[in-house]
């Protein structure tokens, strides 16, 4: 039964709990555990990630201030809100994209099944490895497409180079690519459709085995059929992953994700199990936003 | 997606609004109206009524337009023809006299300008002319081959450093920089060359070389001559070739910087997310989404190379009738040799000569065409296996 839910957010007014099981379901006494106690954690599985006080800027700017999320394992977790509220920022932080950025600045802590992601341990490298990510649009690298899922694989040397083309067999079969390139594994990946590309995309990103999978608007560049089916393999793949997807699209929200956690203007207003926020929202803006009267 | 919308939905507009323009002024107007509407595709202005009579002339003379650019696209074309043509001719009688036998043969001697003119095969000439072109196909190939070797990899390094590392100040400096040394005429690097920096290599770099390369194979290329591996002046290879590597060194440098810069930035990023080092990035995406870019970059640059005359005549030590046997030896080029023969040539009664220079004009065009044509084939292979659709030079 690892594969329960549990969900914490907090507000900036008042730290709040929430309950989230996910679709895996959670035992009733659990769920009732959750319901009522402030540190319901103890009792359910680690979360994968948790964030504490994460706040995040730019120089003087404050992007994301105060938010407290945690992600378990086997969850979809959805960031909403509207543009420029610091979704994607937040998301960054946590595989350390950020870090590059001129002026960028984290206050709270991130941790990865315990282990603070910017502690001088924990290497970026190892971390990115455990910390997928998939872009807003489709970006393979220029070579051919066994490379491109393989690549990965080869920099961390987690198979021998003998293995690699089963390894990209594997992976490709996985996301339900491999029909459609199995006889042009050498061609250029630009040929292949903006809906493949994207596949391949995650497909690269799911061969180096990822722990958990950050997805930053990754259908708003596909048509909706292609859509469809990456939201039907992030379903598919949810109960082995810890997945966390930026979107502006809230019908896929609803869809897809398991737990939503609404951002406003750089503050969590709300997050707890998809229904409740988007049928029984406990904050103003977000019944505001959900029912498309902000954003 | 808005963009693509409105795209598909261009002509379709721009005919309503071709109609809109008929039925507005009528008349005349009209079937000119439908016309440019059609094949201009730019909706809008129709709707307000008919355009501006200026537009409209503007429009009719953009029609002409294209016409009048056909002839400007024959030009070059006509140069190439003209050029080979003309040195084909003026080269026939060298060709027949200098035979298969030009290709290997070291010599380069005029014969006794004050002896008799004798006829052979139908060619005037002195008696013991005896043309080779060898030692300046060498001299030519090998000092572009040290130009090439040394100033792409630098070229390529100097571009990832401004555009990866530098803050934006220093690297427009730098850039700044680069364009100054495109810009510094050949003559000033060729007088720098003989009077500091061959001697100064000479003196301090080639010394220590000659002496402790051992004589084996290739590397009997980098020892002095004679049995004291005497290595003279520096008016030799390596000073030409060093001095021709900074000179190209420019032109690969700031190419493959704007190519660099093109790079999409999401996909550096997806390397960087799935965990490769920034040195891995470059390798895996930057370098390879722009290796064509350089491929090019270094063709424009070994053209250069190959076709440098004047520092080359400055630096080269006018080698005239022996190959050069290592980079300590004076060399010339084809290009140095016809400006420093040239005067030679044309008071040859025979013409012999002045032919002679025009058959080694054509090898150097020869050689010129190949390495473009390798160029060519090169950057097709590589957009063959994994460039963008329609990237490349």
């Amino acid at each position: 039964m690892t594969e329960g839910g549990d969900f914490s957010g907090a507000s900036r007014r008042e730290p709040v709990s929430l309950k989230a099981s996910s679709e895996v379901g959670v035992s009733g006494e659990l769920s009732a555990n959750a319901a009522t106690g402030r540190a319901p954690s103890a009792v359910l599985a680690c979360p994968t990630l948790m964030a504490r006080e994460v706040s995040v800027g730019f120089g003087s700017k404050t992007v994301v201030s105060n938010v407290n999320l945690e992600f378990h394992p086997g969850t979809i977790t959805a960031l909403i809100g509207p543009t420029g509220c610091g979704k994607t920022t937040l998301l960054r932080s946590i595989n350390r994209m950020n870090d590059k950025v001129r002026g960028y600045w984290r206050k709270g802590s991130i941790e990865l099944e315990g282990t603070e992601v910017s502690e001088a341990h924990m290497d970026p490298l190892v971390l990115r490895r455990r910390v997928g990510m998939v872009f807003q649009r489709p970006n393979p690298f220029p070579m051919s497409i066994r490379d491109n899922v393989v690549v990965g694989v080869k920099v961390h040397r987690m198979a021998p180079r003998h293995e690699l083309p089963a390894v990209a067999e594997r992976v490709l079969k996985h996301v339900g690519l491999w029909a459609a390139v199995a006889d042009r594994m050498s061609d250029s990946p630009f040929r292949l459709s903006g809906g493949q590309q994207q596949l391949l995309c995650l497909a690269r990103a799911l061969a180096v085995e990822p722990d958990v999978l950050l997805l930053d608007e990754p259908t708003s560049s596909l048509d909706p059929q292609t859509t469809e089916i990456v939201e039907d393999l992030l379903r598919e793949l949810a109960p082995r992953l810890t997945m966390i997807i930026v979107t502006h699209n809230l019908a896929q929200a609803r869809r897809v994700s398991h737990n939503t956690a609404f951002l406003y203007n750089g503050l969590l207003v709300e997050a707890g199990d998809t229904k409740q926020i988007f049928e029984a929202p406990n904050e103003p803006e977000t019944v505001s936003y959900v029912s498309g009267r902000i954003g | 997606m808005t963009t693509t919308s409105e795209r598909s939905r261009g002509p379709a507009s721009s005919l309503l609004a071709g109609k809109a323009v008929g039925s507005s002024s009528g008349g005349p107007g009209s079937g000119e109206g439908q016309g440019s509407a059609g094949g201009w595709g730019s909706g809008g202005a129709g709707w307000e009524g008919s355009p501006p009579a200026s537009r409209q002339r503007w429009w009719r003379f953009e029609q002409m337009l294209p016409r009048g650019l056909t002839v400007a696209v024959w030009i070059p074309l006509l140069a190439i023809v003209l050029l080979v043509v003309v040195l084909v001719v003026k080269a026939v009688p060298a060709i027949r006299f200098n035979g298969l036998h030009f290709f290997t043969s070291d010599a380069w001697s005029t014969g006794n300008a004050f002896g008799s003119v004798v006829t052979t095969g139908g060619v005037r000439h002195f008696v013991g002319a005896s043309y080779g072109v060898l030692p300046l196909v060498v001299g030519t190939l090998i000092s572009s081959a040290i130009a090439i070797a040394l100033a792409v990899p630098i070229g390529v390094a100097t571009a990832l450093v401004i555009v990866e590392k530098l803050p934006m100040r220093v690297s427009s400096g730098v850039g700044f920089c680069l364009e100054v040394l495109a810009g510094v005429p050949s003559a000033v690097y060729g007088i720098w060359g003989v009077l500091t920096f061959g001697p100064w290599l000479a003196h301090h770099i080639d010394g220590p070389i000659a002496r402790n390369m051992p004589d084996v194979p290739v590397l009997r290329w980098f020892r002095g001559a004679g049995p004291h591996n005497v290595v003279g002046q520096g008016h030799d290879l390596l000073t030409g070739g060093l001095i021709l590597t900074v000179m190209i060194l420019p032109i690969i440098a700031a190419t493959t910087r704007d190519l660099l810069r093109q790079v999409p930035r999401a996909t550096v990023e997806g390397a960087t997310a799935l965990g490769l080092t920034d040195a891995e990035a470059v390798n895996t995406v930057t370098l390879r989404w722009v290796r064509s870019g350089i491929i090019g970059a270094s063709m424009l640059g070994l053209g250069r190379a190959l076709g440098e005359t004047i520092m080359v005549a400055m630096v080269g030590g006018a080698l005239l009738g022996s190959s050069p046997h290592s980079i300590f030896s004076a060399f010339n080029t084809i290009a140095a040799a016809i400006v420093t023969q040239l005067e030679a040539a044309l008071s040859d009664p025979t013409g012999l000569q002045v032919g002679t220079l025009a058959e080694i004009a054509l090898v150097l065009l020869v050689i010129s065409l190949a390495a473009n044509v390798i160029a060519r084939w090169l950057v097709q292979r590589g957009v063959g296996t994994a460039l963008p659709v329609g990237r490349g030079i």
